[in-house]
């Protein structure tokens, strides 16, 4: 209970400790619920306020279940030069992050990359940021 | 020359509101220059004669908007102070030990919201809150109870529905959108455009458009209250100056009653810079008016839409997670 009064603080403050965020991961995620999931990629929806992958995730026993994935702000990875078939269906993706406290299949993207390792959205240029490659 | 400043990282904290980073062309800060030089090119005019404001900009800054206060009456840097406060500002990422409740949200980095992603203007000012001070006022005992009450009023009730948590995750206003404008955390961008008699100003965080009649028009009468107030505008030589009341109780901007009143000042330096100047009062909140500044900076357009609700299952998932745990507390009780 106590935590969750510190997290509405947060959440009334608009400012997150760490995470400039649309709302409370803390509210949303369970730090004590941290998942690796290695599945397919069934959709991406580009939508606000977050982003959100959605994968097939083949379990142990054979079956498959649909993991909800979510991701940051779609306008910044536009403005990064990702567009919708920056990330097909079929891509073979590997996540890591916390599964939603209500235990339904959604994790936030904590990290993401491809099955070989790259990161699913690095390598872009043209933001104009110190951190960027050149352009040319 | 491109004399953009790029920078941009995203702050942490109670940071990543009002703080970011400015960059290279310290050469080019503005010092506090309130009033400022208002000596506008003759390039600068719409069709119309008014000064051009129009344009793409973003607001991002690594200044807070109050002074830290081991920096005292300190209102500016040198430029090698800048440096090194952009340098160290820069130098923080993202930190978290896995299994806390800090390690949960998604990669800023990768989702283009890290610093160093997005541009700056640079500034040497240590705070955006002008003066010695540099920190918002006292706030009068009367407005202390206030905002105590509200905030007990919703204790214990923070996830009992969409209604209790804030106006942001609400998707009704960001306090980054103002009046007075502030830098958001990211996509911190707005869009000026002009016509004969108004400004409207698009910002992209979160998608709304303020319209500012710049026809001499009075403000709205007293009893319609509106969350962005009622804006209105005129010209002070090459200055656009707009003045805001109207605002309801419930946009509490820093804790504001309905009686705040903001005037902002664009003022269009350069090509690229609109110093962007404001000032707040409110005697039922604060014992003084104070003010602040911070440069905007031009950027490649355009704006993208943010349809704050579009897909707001975060807003599901807390309650579903709120409503989740105090299944697990009955369970655990019984």
């Amino acid at each position: 209970m106590r935590i969750k009064v510190l997290i509405a603080i947060a959440a009334f403050s608009i400012a997150s400790p760490s995470v400039w965020a649309h709302h409370s991961f803390a509210a949303e995620f369970d730090p004590t619920k941290p998942v690796k999931l290695k599945g397919t990629v069934t959709q991406m929806e580009w939508i606000n306020p977050h982003s959100w992958i959605h994968m097939d995730v083949k379990n142990p026993d054979g079956t498959v279940t649909n993991w909800m994935i979510e991701g940051g702000s779609p306008n910044a990875l536009l403005r990064r030069g990702f567009t919708k078939n920056s990330l097909p269906v079929g891509s073979e993706i590997v996540v890591e992050g916390y599964q939603a406290k209500d235990s339904s299949n959604r994790a936030n993207g904590r990290d993401l990359t491809f099955a070989d390792g790259t990161k699913l959205f690095l390598g872009s240029t043209g933001t104009g940021g110190p951190d960027d490659k050149p352009e040319k | 020359m491109n004399p953009r400043s790029p920078i941009c990282r995203m702050l942490s904290a109670a940071a990543a509101l009002f703080a970011f980073a400015p960059v290279s062309a310290f050469a080019q800060a503005v010092p506090a220059a309130a009033k400022v030089a208002t000596a506008t090119p003759a390039r600068a005019r719409t069709a119309d004669g008014q000064p051009n404001l129009e344009g793409v900009w973003s607001t991002a800054s690594v200044t807070p908007l109050e002074r830290p206060k081991d920096l005292g009456a300190k209102e500016f840097f040198t430029k090698e102070e800048a440096e090194a406060y952009e340098k160290k500002t820069l130098a923080v990422h993202e930190v978290a030990a896995p299994g806390t409740y800090g390690d949960v949200h998604y990669s800023m980095a990768q989702f283009g919201l890290e610093k160093g992603q997005s541009q700056v203007a640079a500034s040497i000012r240590t705070s955006l809150i002008v003066g010695p001070e540099g920190r918002i006022p006292p706030m009068i005992p009367e407005a202390q109870q206030r905002n105590a009450a509200r905030a007990a009023a919703n204790k214990g009730h923070e996830f009992d529905g969409p209604e209790n948590r804030s106006l942001g995750e609400q998707c009704i206003m960001w306090p980054n959108e103002g009046p007075p404008i502030q830098p958001a955390g990211y996509n911190s961008n707005l869009q000026i455009v002009q016509g004969p008699g108004y400004v409207a100003i698009l910002q992209e965080m979160i998608h709304d458009v303020r319209v500012i009649p710049t026809d001499g028009s009075p403000h709205l009468a007293a009893n319609i209250r509106q969350w962005f107030g009622d804006s209105r505008g005129h010209w002070e030589g090459d200055t656009l100056v707009v003045d805001t009341t109207n605002f309801t109780g419930r946009t509490a901007f820093r804790g504001s009653s309905e009686n705040l009143h903001v005037v902002e000042r664009f003022t269009r330096q350069a090509d690229d810079r609109i110093l962007y100047q404001f000032t707040v009062e409110d005697p039922a909140t604060w014992t003084k008016s104070w003010s602040g500044e911070m440069p905007m900076t031009k950027i490649d357009g355009p704006i993208f839409e943010y349809a704050c609700h579009e897909g707001n299952y975060g807003m599901r998932n807390n309650l579903s997670g709120a409503r989740a745990e105090e299944k697990a507390a009955q369970a655990a009780g019984k």
